[in-house]
C-alpha cells in the first residue's frame, strides 16, 4: 500500500512537472522574451518549495479517482422487458458483481434509479419503475448490502438514455441505473 | 263534447308550441344522435355601414375561431347564402332571414364595432329569437380574445346548458430546462402560465374541487415528493412519504388527496388526512395500484391496476368497499378519468398502433375508441360538464394537448406553446381574474 502510494505520489509528481512546462512553454509563444524567464523561474520555485500542497491534491484525486473506480465497478445498468421487473439470469451476474463492488467500496451509498421505455403511460410506469428498483434492491439485499445504503427513485419514462422509436431504443430505455450517493 | 275537443286542442298545441321552442332553442350536447347546428357569422359592422374597427373583426375573428372547438356547431360560409350577407344591420330587423332559412343556417351572429366598443348577436333564424346578445366596452387589443371567450361561452350556455370547457383552468407538465414544471392555461390555451419551479419532473397535476390547489408529482435525485401548489398564495410545498413513491395524487370532491404510497413495499392507493398523514389503503393488493380518479359524489373510485397481471382498471365502491374489473379487452389499460356522473370512465389503451383513448358506457356497458392517433394518445381527463375528453397526444411528433368529447369527436390541439406538453388536468377555478 505505502509503495503504491509512494509511486503514485511520484506519478504525479511528474505529470506536475511536465504540466507545468507545458504551461511555461505556452507562455513564452504569446509573451515578449524577457517576461518569459521570470515566468519560468517562478514556477520553479513555487515547485521546490511547496511539496506539501501538492500531496494533500494527490490524496483528493485519490479519493476522486476511488470514487471514480467504484461508479465505474458498481455503475452498470440492468435491463428489462417491457411491462416486467423480473431479473434475467444477466442481470443477477451484473448484480453478483455489483455486490462485490458495493462490499469492496463500504463507504459509498447507492441511488437506484428505475426507468423505464416510453410505450407504458406516464403513471403506471413511474410505479414499474419503482418495482425495477426495488428487485435490483432487494437482490442486493440478500447478497448482503443492507438496505440503509440503497436509496431508490422511480424516474417511470421521464429520461430516456435513447430516444429513438424502436425495440432497439426502448430496450436499452428499459433499466436500472446505479449512482454512487453522498 | 265540444268543450273537451277545444280543450285538448288547446293542450296539443300547446304542448306542440313548447316542444317547437325547446327544440329551436336548445342543443342537447349528452343526447344520442349529434346534430350539428349550423351558425353563419356575419361580418363585423361599424355603426353606419359595412366599415368597423379592427376589434370588432379581431373580435369576430377569435369568436369564429372559439366555435371550432365546439363539436356541435359548424360553421358556415357566406357562400353557401344564396345573394350573400343578408343584413342591412346588427339587428333582427336589419336581417333578411329567408336566404338563411334557405342555406339550412339555424344560427346567425352580428358583429359590430366603434372605437372600443364591440356588440354581438346570435339570432335563431327561424323564429328571428335573440339567443344572445352582448356588448363590451373599453375593450382592448389584448382584451379581445378573452371578450370572444367569454361571448363563446355565453352562446354554449345558451345552447347546452353548461359552459364548463370555457370556465375552467387547464394545469399540465411541460418540459422546461431537461425537467418539467407545471403550467395553467384556460382550454383554449390562453394565460399561459409556468406556476411552479421546484426543479426535476412535476408531473401529474390534479386540481381541487375548490380550484384552490394543485397537486403534483416532483421527482428528483431526491426522490418522489407530494408538491401542493396555493392559488392564492402562488407557492409549492414538498412533501417526503415513508417508502419509494408519491404519484398520481389525486384530490377527492371533498378535498382530500388519493394517493399512490409504497408504505408495504409496493404502490398502493392511499387517503391521506387533512394533515397529509396516510390514512387506510384504498382497495389494496399485492400488485401496483395508481391513477385513483373519483366521480362528483366521490363514493366511486376508478384506478389502475396490476393485480390479476397486466394493468387494468377497476372501480372500488367506497360505500360497499367492492372492487369491480372495468376493462377486459387488450392487456395494458391505464391511467383512467371518471365523469363527474360516474357513468363513463375514459381511460388509455395499449392497441398494436400505440395508446388510444376509449371510453366505456357502465350503464350501458359498451366500450368505443374516442382518439385515433397516430402515435401516443394517454392521459385522458373529463371535463366539469363530463363532455370534453382532453388527453396528450404524439401525433404531431413531441407531445400536445388535445381536446375531443365523449363522442369521439375530432381532436382540437390546444395551444400550449413551444416544448412538449403533457398530463392535462381541469380545473374548475376560472382561468383569467
Amino acid at each position: 500500500m505505502n509503495a503504491k502510494r509512494l509511486i503514485g505520489s511520484i506519478l504525479m509528481l511528474s505529470m506536475l512537472v511536465a504540466l507545468g512546462a507545458g504551461c511555461a512553454k505556452k507562455t513564452t509563444d504569446t509573451m515578449p522574451a524577457s517576461a518569459t524567464k521570470v515566468e519560468i523561474s517562478d514556477k520553479d520555485t513555487d515547485w521546490q518549495s511547496k511539496p506539501a500542497p501538492a500531496r494533500s491534491l494527490t490524496e483528493d484525486e485519490m479519493r476522486a479517482q476511488q470514487r471514480e473506480q467504484a461508479q465505474r465497478e458498481v455503475g452498470n445498468m440492468i435491463f428489462f422487458a417491457f411491462d416486467s421487473f423480473e431479473l434475467t439470469p444477466e442481470s443477477r451476474d451484473v448484480l453478483n458483481a455489483k455486490a462485490d463492488a458495493l462490499k469492496k467500496y463500504s463507504l459509498f451509498n447507492i441511488i437506484i434509479e428505475g426507468h423505464c421505455d416510453e410505450r407504458g403511460t406516464s403513471e403506471y410506469n413511474l410505479a414499474l419503475g419503482e418495482r425495477r428498483a426495488k428487485a435490483a434492491q432487494q437482490y442486493l439485499n440478500q447478497l448482503g448490502i443492507p438496505d440503509s445504503r440503497m436509496t431508490i427513485v422511480s424516474y417511470g419514462k421521464e429520461r430516456p438514455l435513447d430516444p429513438g422509436k424502436s425495440e432497439a431504443s426502448w430496450s436499452k430505455n428499459r433499466r436500472d441505473e446505479f449512482k454512487l450517493g453522498n | 263534447m265540444k268543450l273537451k275537443t277545444w280543450i285538448l286542442t288547446c293542450l296539443m298545441l300547446l304542448v306542440l308550441a313548447k316542444g317547437a321552442q325547446a327544440d329551436a332553442l336548445s342543443v342537447d350536447i349528452f343526447g344520442p344522435g349529434q346534430n350539428k347546428v349550423n351558425i353563419l357569422v356575419l361580418p363585423a359592422r361599424g355603426p353606419g355601414g359595412p366599415g368597423t374597427s379592427a376589434l370588432a373583426k379581431s373580435f369576430a375573428e377569435n369568436v369564429q375561431s372559439d366555435i371550432t372547438y365546439l363539436p356541435f356547431l359548424r360553421l358556415a360560409y357566406m357562400n353557401e347564402i344564396l345573394g350573400g350577407d343578408p343584413s342591412r344591420g346588427l339587428k333582427a330587423d336589419d336581417i333578411d332571414f329567408k336566404p338563411l332559412q334557405l342555406g339550412r343556417i339555424d344560427l346567425v351572429m352580428t358583429v359590430g364595432g366603434q372605437g372600443q366598443e364591440i356588440e354581438a348577436r346570435v339570432y335563431e333564424t327561424y323564429t328571428r329569437k335573440l339567443l344572445v346578445g352582448k356588448s363590451y366596452s373599453q375593450v382592448t387589443e389584448g382584451g379581445v380574445p378573452l371578450v370572444a371567450d367569454r361571448f363563446a361561452a355565453q352562446l354554449m350556455r345558451v345552447l347546452t346548458g353548461k359552459s364548463g370547457f370555457f370556465d375552467s383552468t387547464l394545469a399540465f407538465s411541460k418540459r422546461v430546462n431537461g425537467g418539467k414544471e407545471l403550467f395553467t392555461a384556460s382550454a383554449l390555451g390562453r394565460g399561459l402560465t409556468q406556476i411552479t419551479a421546484d426543479g426535476g419532473f412535476n408531473v401529474s397535476p390534479s386540481w381541487s374541487k375548490d380550484g384552490r390547489f394543485v397537486a403534483y408529482t416532483n421527482i428528483s435525485d431526491k426522490g418522489h415528493r407530494l408538491g401542493i401548489w396555493d392559488r392564492g398564495r402562488k407557492v409549492s410545498r414538498l412533501r417526503k412519504f415513508a417508502g419509494n413513491v408519491a404519484i398520481s395524487p389525486t384530490y377527492t370532491p371533498d378535498g382530500r388527496i388519493a394517493i399512490s404510497l409504497s408504505l408495504n413495499g409496493h404502490p398502493d392507493i392511499y387517503l391521506l388526512d387533512a394533515d397529509l398523514n396516510p390514512g387506510p389503503a384504498l382497495a389494496p393488493s399485492w400488485a401496483i395500484g395508481v391513477s385513483p380518479a373519483f366521480d362528483l359524489s366521490g363514493r366511486k373510485m376508478v384506478f389502475c391496476s396490476g393485480r390479476l397481471g397486466g394493468p387494468q382498471i377497476f372501480m372500488l365502491n367506497r360505500d360497499t368497499g367492492a372492487v369491480e374489473r372495468i376493462t377486459y379487452e387488450g392487456s395494458y389499460n391505464t391511467r383512467p378519468s371518471l365523469s363527474p356522473d360516474g357513468r363513463f370512465v375514459v381511460f388509455a389503451r395499449l392497441t398494436s398502433d400505440g395508446h388510444r383513448i376509449f371510453i366505456r358506457d357502465l350503464v350501458a356497458n359498451q366500450e368505443r375508441q374516442i382518439s385515433f392517433g397516430p402515435g401516443n394518445d394517454e392521459d385522458p381527463s373529463f371535463d366539469p360538464d363530463g363532455y370534453f375528453v382532453s388527453f396528450a397526444s404524439s401525433r404531431n411528433g413531441g407531445s400536445k394537448i388535445f381536446v375531443t368529447t365523449r363522442y369521439g369527436d375530432p381532436a382540437k390541439q390546444i395551444p400550449t406553446g413551444p416544448g412538449d406538453a403533457m398530463a392535462p388536468a381541469w380545473g374548475v377555478a376560472p382561468a383569467l381574474e
